[in-house]
């Protein structure tokens, strides 16, 4: 039987890169993946015969070019489609709203009101937001003493806060913990632009923009100034990079093996137990899957009441869906230009529109107006497509995972017609031209990924659940209180997204410390 | 028209604008306290408004008061007294209901019966709290630091906070960020099962917000109704005999008896300012009184947007005190009884009868009422905390009657489509909470003698709260500490040098707690070099 010096659990971004980074500090690392494919929740989905589309996350925002460099991914295939992305919120009235880096405007040219106020607001938070970014790629500040290596990260962002001076420091102090409906509303109306701008402070969330916290989030996604990317070849592709690095740097993969429980000697972890009976070994076991899920496969009983009332408490409501359509034809948004349909098109008509489809979510139903970020990747990618025809991509957002009448193919079905009967109103014949649709519920996203509650980040990314509080106090830096035992998924700090850095940073984490003479 | 000189002037006689009153004509200051209103008290009000009925006009329980500012003051000479009522209780829609003993026994006999597994819950809950409780009194007293500058006392204050956070040792630490910024309902599902005691409990995070029992934040709030204490005993409420009007009345009593002068039926026109500093008030009626010191019980907006004269303030703090949120949340019913109500499958003797009594039994139903309140409409199942103190203090009403106090959340200041609260609204509103009550209390309706119905517009135009907000600002994290009521200046003073905060517009904000007032009096006795009455900085 061979001996590993690391077990990775979960063949998403995380997983793969933290084994990256393991196999590329030389030591010999296996992938456990139970499908078929890499990706997670960042895959690719074929939506009907030669329709290829991203399954669940279809852009990229916060992947660094750091990481992009040090996992060698455009070494090995990753290249964009189309980058900078404009976003255009869409409006009822017609007067859709485009916003770039450039700036903001209505779709057919219009200067929009507003605009200067917007464009400091945004300039703002994006420097806020670029301060904070100093703690994303050590382990979160320490609460139980202080570890002099990662003061000199603190002291960093001590020094750039006092460096933007006394007025943004204030301000950045006040906002911190703030709602994006008041931060955002403080500056211009309600309407498509602030719905656009605030969409990211709770996408993928199970948050309002009224909820405090959710500056922080936005901030969050603003880390490298909130520009968006379309990967080429969907975000299976970057999967593949993302695989292709890992097994250049030596690291096996393993697909179709689901790992049932894992094997402890003593207090430390040995190895793990495939659901076929295969049994492996290895000195250190890094999970990409949640906290609460990777405690029951170590056993519950090797961890004290209190961290597993931690793991517990972790939220994982889950609410945001997927539908995914195959199209005969290009859709055609009335009163956007063929570039702008390049875009993220996001309908999202105001803030109070957005807390009331909030309000839905909460009780278990339904949405009755779908909040939407769309893109028609096939655009600027055709090879996603064999042939005439367009995939369309649509996250939705405000879709409980406790449904109600539960989740099944009436309530799916319901879903889709909600997002395609609204994306015909702009897009007059979207409906007539498709041919195939695929619905993922936040329960069906938890049974194909692990995520729990279908989460997008595998835990809310809300104030007491970042930084040194996430994924839970105790477990802040990777480790689990098992020796050998990392958590390495979106659950760690600094959260979800396509970025690599939970992995990479936990890869690190268990690198630096040093294993029991018998392990060894 | 007169003119007369003081040493200090405080505008509005609240229970804050008194305490700061009593603070500096203790050391000696020559002052003044004006207010619009013929009456004193604010919000903290005991009046007559139904022949033989004294009703706790908008504040209506005490536990929140200071005990530094009651010995201080020596208010309990001045005739306060605080009689803490025993428990309270959430009727069911199914009959049922749950009663929050404040025997622990009985309590626990009580919760078993809802939820076996929430007995043990509600030990670690209660002890969690306290723990909280414990933590953040000694801030209550304290002027915030400013986290930007670093003068000595910014940099002391810091560490001190530091300091106190640091040695709740790494466990503690985290709880407690976790606890500040989680929200009530989160917080309250990692003890307990069952609903009923969930919102039971819950209600004190919602209480005067803008915010659902959902809204991260709100776990807070839920502590500041908890940090008070009646008799030492922490978390206790009481009422004080005579209605809230007795906090007042104590204050102006030992205010006066500290040789200050208290003009009532004096409304502020404007402060007078002269090069950036303050040199007096003039009143609606044209009287002048100058003062070279002249502190605000009013909130935040009010003072600078309504009475201080454009170009007199830079345009930041302008701006920041505009955005400063105070937002009308809350509705306050008080009736008059013919006799005591009676409660389905309840005796009349039960002990609980006597405390705080609600009827919204789940979190998910106070989460709906919030949500209400998001669109310009009040609840249509709306929570209520509903107190019968003559249960307890019989001087409020002829003897065999009674009187209730009923405080409602949610209602919005602003109603959709701009409707106005006035008229058929005000009765709607009320209907909405008397029928509720009925469902659970047969005979309430046929006992009503007489009702005082308060919506936002009321308790603005009658207090003088911006949107009728009990706190005078929204307790959210970036309206308190140091950014409370506008960063850089959480100390009590403004860009007007020798103008002074004293309401709950600052820190450490609303409830009848006497704070911000006497952290003012210590700030302003500290700028005129004199020595501070009670607390050291």
């Amino acid at each position: 039987m061979t001996q590993y010096d690391a077990i990775v659990i979960g063949a998403g971004h995380n997983g793969l890169a933290a084994a990256a980074t393991l196999a590329g500090a030389g030591k010999k690392v296996v992938v456990l993946e139970k499908n078929g494919d890499p990706g997670g929740m960042a895959a690719n989905s074929t939506v009907a015969p030669g329709y290829e589309c991203p399954a669940m996350a279809h852009l990229l925002s916060n992947l660094d070019g750091a990481e992009i460099a040090s996992l060698g991914l455009e070494r090995h295939g990753f290249a964009y489609a189309a980058t900078d992305l404009p976003t255009i919120s869409l409006s009822s009235d017609g007067k859709h709203i485009v916003s770039d880096a450039k700036g903001v405007r209505y779709a057919d040219g219009g200067a929009l009101a507003g605009e200067a106020e917007f464009l400091t607001l945004r300039a703002r938070l994006i420097r806020f937001a670029d301060q904070l970014a100093a703690l994303k790629r050590k382990p979160p500040p320490s609460l139980s003493g202080i570890d002099w290596r990662e003061a000199a990260s603190l002291g960093k962002l001590a020094l750039g806060l006092r460096r933007m001076g006394k007025e943004d420091m204030r301000e950045f102090l006040r906002v911190l913990l703030s709602n994006s409906y008041d931060t955002i509303l403080d500056e211009i109306d309600d309407g498509p632009l602030a719905g656009a701008f605030a969409l990211d402070s709770v996408l993928g969330g199970h948050v309002g923009p009224r909820s405090p916290g959710t500056v922080l989030t936005l901030m969050y996604r603003l880390a490298n100034g909130g520009a968006k990317h379309q990967p080429r070849g969907g975000m299976g592709a970057v999967m593949r990079a993302f695989e292709k690095s890992a097994k250049s740097a030596g690291a096996e993969i393993r697909y179709g093996a689901a790992v049932e429980r894992m094997v402890l000697s003593g207090d430390r972890v040995t190895g793990v137990v495939l659901a076929d009976g295969t049994e492996i070994s290895g000195a250190r076991v890094l999970s990409s899957l949640d906290p609460k899920t990777t405690m029951v496969l170590a056993g519950v009983g090797n961890f004290d009441a209190e961290m597993i009332r931690r793991a517990r408490h972790i939220r994982t409501k889950g609410c945001t869906a997927k539908v995914n359509l195959a199209l005969s034809a290009a859709p055609v948004f009335t009163g956007l230009s063929d570039d702008l349909h390049r875009g993220r098109i996001l309908h999202a008509p105001s803030l109070a529109v957005m807390e009331k489809a909030f309000n839905l979510a909460k009780y278990g139903e339904l949405p009755t107006s779908p909040i939407l970020e769309v893109t028609i990747p096939s655009l600027a990618d055709p090879g996603l497509v064999d042939g005439d025809g367009h995939v369309l991509s649509a996250v939705v957002q405000y879709v409980p995972y406790s449904l109600k009448q539960g989740w099944a193919d009436d309530s799916r079905n319901a879903l889709g017609d909600v997002v395609v009967d609204c994306l015909d109103q702009f897009a007059p014949g979207l409906k007539a031209a498709v041919t195939a649709r695929q619905v993922l519920s936040p329960a069906d996203i938890e049974a194909q990924t692990g995520a729990p509650g279908g989460h997008w980040h595998h835990g809310e990314m809300i104030a007491d659940q970042m930084l040194m509080l996430r994924p839970a106090p105790g477990i802040e830096r990777y480790a689990l209180p098992v020796e050998g035992l990392y958590l390495c998924g979106a659950s760690t700090h600094p959260g979800g997204d396509v970025t690599g850095i939970p992995g990479c940073n936990a890869a690190k984490a268990a690198l630096q410390v040093k294993l029991g003479r018998a392990a060894a | 028209m007169k003119t007369e000189q003081y040493d200090a002037i405080v505008v509005g006689a609240g229970h804050n604008g008194l305490a700061t009153g009593c603070y500096l004509a203790k050391s000696g200051l020559k002052v003044l306290i004006v207010e619009r209103n013929d009456y004193i008290g604010g919000a903290a009000v005991s009046r007559e408004l139904y022949s033989g009925w004294t009703y706790s006009n908008c504040s209506y329980v005490c536990s929140l008061l200071r005990p530094e500012v009651v010995r201080d003051l020596d208010l309990a000479r001045h005739g306060l007294q605080v009689i803490p009522y025993e428990s309270g209780a959430t009727f069911m829609s199914n009959g049922d209901h749950f009663a929050y003993y404040s025997d622990h026994d009985a309590l626990r006999r009580e919760i078993a019966r809802h939820s076996k597994k929430d007995v043990d819950a509600y030990d670690r809950y209660s002890k969690f709290v306290t723990k909280q409780c414990r933590f953040i009194k000694p801030l209550l007293l304290r002027t915030p630091p400013d986290p930007v500058r670093f003068r000595p006392r910014d940099i002391q204050e810091l560490l001190y906070l530091g300091k106190r956070f640091h040695d709740l040792g790494a466990r503690d630490m985290a709880d407690t960020l976790r606890f500040y910024t989680m929200s009530v309902g989160e917080f309250l599902d990692e003890f307990f099962e069952s609903e009923v005691i969930k919102a039971h409990l819950a209600g004190s995070g919602i209480i005067g917000t803008g915010l659902g029992v959902y809204s991260p934040g709100t776990a807070y709030v839920l502590l500041h109704h908890y940090m008070g204490e009646v008799d030492g005993s922490i978390g206790a409420w009481g009422f004080t005999r005579g209605g809230m009007g007795g906090v007042s009345k104590a204050l102006g009593k030992a205010f006066e008896a500290s040789g200050g002068t208290i003009k009532a039926g004096s409304a502020l026109d404007r402060f007078l300012i002269k090069n950036g500093k303050v040199e007096g008030v003039v009143l609606e009626n044209g009287d002048t009184y100058t003062a070279n010191t002249v502190v605000s019980n009013m909130d935040v907006r009010r003072t600078f947007l309504n009475h201080v004269e454009d170009g007199e303030l830079p345009g930041d703090f302008v701006k920041a005190v505009k955005r400063f949120k105070i937002r009308g949340s809350s509705g306050k019913i008080n009736i008059a009884l013919d006799g005591a109500p009676t409660f389905n499958n309840i005796p009349g003797t039960a002990n609980f009868l006597r405390g705080d009594l609600h009827a919204s039994e789940s979190l998910d139903e106070l989460e709906r009422a919030y949500d209400a309140w998001k669109e310009g409409r009040w609840s249509e199942d709306p929570y209520f905390d509903m107190l019968i103190p003559t249960h307890v203090d019989p001087t409020m009403t002829p003897p065999g009657k009674h009187m209730m106090t009923l405080f409602i959340q949610y209602a919005p200041y602003e109603l959709a489509n701009g409707e106005s609260w006035d008229g058929p609204n005000r009765d709607a509103f009320a209907d909405t909470v008397i029928d509720k009550i009925a469902r659970y209390s047969p005979d309430f309706k046929d006992l009503i003698l007489h009702k005082e119905v308060r919506t936002p517009w009321d308790i603005e135009r009658e207090v003088g709260l911006t949107e009728g907000n009990i706190f005078q600002g929204e307790l959210t994290f970036d309206q308190l500490l140091f950014n409370r009521p506008v960063p850089g200046y959480a100390d009590y003073r403004s860009p007007i040098r020798g103008l002074y905060l004293c309401g709950s517009s600052a820190h450490p904000g609303g409830g009848v707690m006497a704070a911000p007032g006497a952290n003012a009096a210590r700030e302003v006795l500290s700028d005129l070099g004199r020595k501070g009455f009670g607390r050291a900085a």
